[in-house]
């Protein structure tokens, strides 16, 4: 079973006239990583939401079509429900924390409590959580005396303690310095390791092509291509829906280096390397 | 950051289960409107200040009772010179003249006060607010409270550190925040809509943050916290409900 299927999506909010969705349809692995691209306004937002059950469930607004996460249908099943297959870590690690919790610790717990785990149970998961968020060192802080970097890692452990299936990143380090942005991305590198499946909706497209499997590229509301990062990066109307690619594969396509069987450029430095190499 | 004012001390009160502690001091604050006797209500207050010098806190009031002295002043004031029922003159300044009638009741209304606010200072500064709410929701209160009191605690400081920073933002536009009231005044609806909307808007997402760590669950909520062993829990509570009930039977019978 697929841990993710999309089928004829579509979605209005309250109050719009404008599809925010508009038939989108795809299906994601196990263990894959997927990223989400596309200008402000494109619909990234509202297709993460989609996939938690926010959206109908708390927008409300009009919909069509199915999604499917971990075999449940999120339109017939609860928030509740849904957020034990599908974790969600947004833009900003502030209003992520409870604010009702005083310790690092309790606040990765808030979730599990809720859920109605015993105790023990509840101590195992926040313990494993800190340990793959690296947060030992900071568990008995306030979560508020953080750095934004490491709140938002304390966004994530609360978020993975619930052991979801999936995580849906929604531009979780815009908010964020370099030195923040890094220890996400390597978290969210850590998860993938463990066999997460997940999907990142971010500008910063050489972290994307970095870590990615493959990219939706949104447009309007619209799913205009689900492919490897190489192939997407590679289009010649990139530019025509407000993406600029990575600078290596800028530079990659002014150099005219490029994959000679697949015809795509490449997107990291690494790939670059190898085939300067191939190359000589 | 936060606005609780729990003074960590090893006293036996800070031993005491919040349950407890918290009936003390609902008993102790309405007690003295069931028996209206100055020695009575000023034994009371001995109480709640015994206890505060047990729990090793009583410094920590220091600050709140000087606060109370304007109320104070004020009570006797407007009671000593204007209460209907005067008639038997005490004391004069000039033209004013302090009435006993008035000077005594304005004496119990001080001591109510001061015992009231002792009371909730036994409570306030010797139990941890999460214990309070963890207890209290056990004891059948809906989670949901237990997080609005939870949280409040904590949002508050964070929304005075989001309005000096909006003001920091707005000043640096030309805003003119500052000087007189005319110019306050002026200031105050550029500053207070952007807080707004701030606020809004981390409402909406504290909401969808907590939607999605199962805050709606249906389920039998449990506690990280094992539960603590507190002391002399039943039998203080139920010797308090017995005083609190013996009180009002011995006022009706009066």
């Amino acid at each position: 079973m697929k841990p993710i299927v999309v089928e004829s999506l579509k979605y209005k909010y309250p109050g719009t006239d404008a599809l925010a969705l508009d038939d989108i349809s795809f299906e994601v692995d196990e263990g894959e990583v997927i990223g989400i691209v596309g200008k402000n306004g494109s619909g990234k937002t509202s297709l993460s939401l989609a996939l938690t059950g926010l959206i109908p469930h708390f927008f409300g607004g009009a919909y069509g079509g199915r999604v499917l996460v971990d075999g449940l249908e999120v339109r017939y099943s609860s928030v509740t429900e849904i957020s034990e297959r599908v974790g969600y870590v947004f833009d900003n690690p502030f209003t992520q924390m409870t604010a009702a919790k005083y310790t690092v610790y309790e606040e990765v717990a808030f979730g599990l409590e809720n859920l109605g785990l015993n105790r023990e149970e509840i101590i195992r998961r926040v313990e494993w959580s800190l340990k793959l968020l690296d947060l030992e060192g900071v568990k008995d802080h306030h979560p508020f005396n953080l750095s934004g970097g490491q709140m938002q890692r304390v966004a994530i452990a609360g978020i993975i303690a619930m052991r979801p299936k999936i995580l849906v990143f929604d531009e979780p380090t815009s908010q964020l310095d370099p030195e923040g942005t890094e220890e996400v991305f390597q978290v969210i590198q850590n998860l993938a390791n463990e066999g997460m499946t997940i999907l990142i909706v971010s500008h910063k497209l050489e972290k994307i092509a970095r870590f990615c499997n493959k990219i939706i590229l949104l447009h309007q509301g619209k799913l205009v291509d689900f492919d490897r990062p190489q192939k997407v990066f590679s289009r010649d109307d990139l530019i025509n829906y407000g993406i600029q690619p990575p600078i290596v594969t800028r530079v990659c396509r002014s150099l005219g280096i490029r994959d000679e069987k697949s015809g795509y450029y490449p997107v990291t430095v690494e790939e670059m390397r190898k085939l300067v190499k191939q190359n000589e | 950051m936060n606005l609780t004012l729990y003074v960590e001390r090893d006293s036996i009160i800070h031993k005491i289960d919040p349950i407890t502690k918290l009936i003390y001091c609902l008993v102790a604050a309405s007690v003295p409107y069931i028996i209206s006797e100055h020695m009575f209500t000023f034994f009371l207050m001995l109480i709640s200040i015994a206890l505060l010098f047990i729990g090793k806190v009583f410094r920590k009031m220091i600050p709140l009772y000087l606060l109370s002295m304007f109320i104070f002043i004020t009570i006797v004031i407007i009671q000593g010179i204007f209460h209907p029922d005067n008639v038997t003159p005490l004391i004069s300044f000039g033209p004013v003249t302090f009435f006993k009638e008035g000077l005594m009741l304005a004496l119990l209304l001080i001591l109510r006060i001061i015992n009231m606010i002792s009371a909730f200072g036994v409570l306030i500064l010797t139990t941890q607010v999460d214990d309070l709410i963890q207890s209290l929701v056990k004891k059948g209160m809906s989670p949901r409270v237990g997080y609005m009191i939870g949280s409040v605690l904590q949002i508050i400081p964070h929304m005075s550190s989001m309005v000096s920073t909006i003001s920091d933002a707005q000043r640096s536009r030309g805003l003119e925040t500052e000087g007189k009231l005319s110019t306050r005044i002026k200031a105050f609806f550029p500053l207070i809509g952007p807080v707004i909307m701030n606020s809004l808007i981390a409402t909406k997402e504290r909401a969808i943050a907590l939607e999605l760590r199962g805050f709606n669950s249906r389920r039998k909520k449990t506690f990280l916290q094992d539960d603590k062993e507190f002391l002399f829990g039943k039998p203080c509570q139920l010797i308090l409900i017995l005083f609190f009930i013996g009180m009002i039977i011995w006022r009706i019978l009066q």
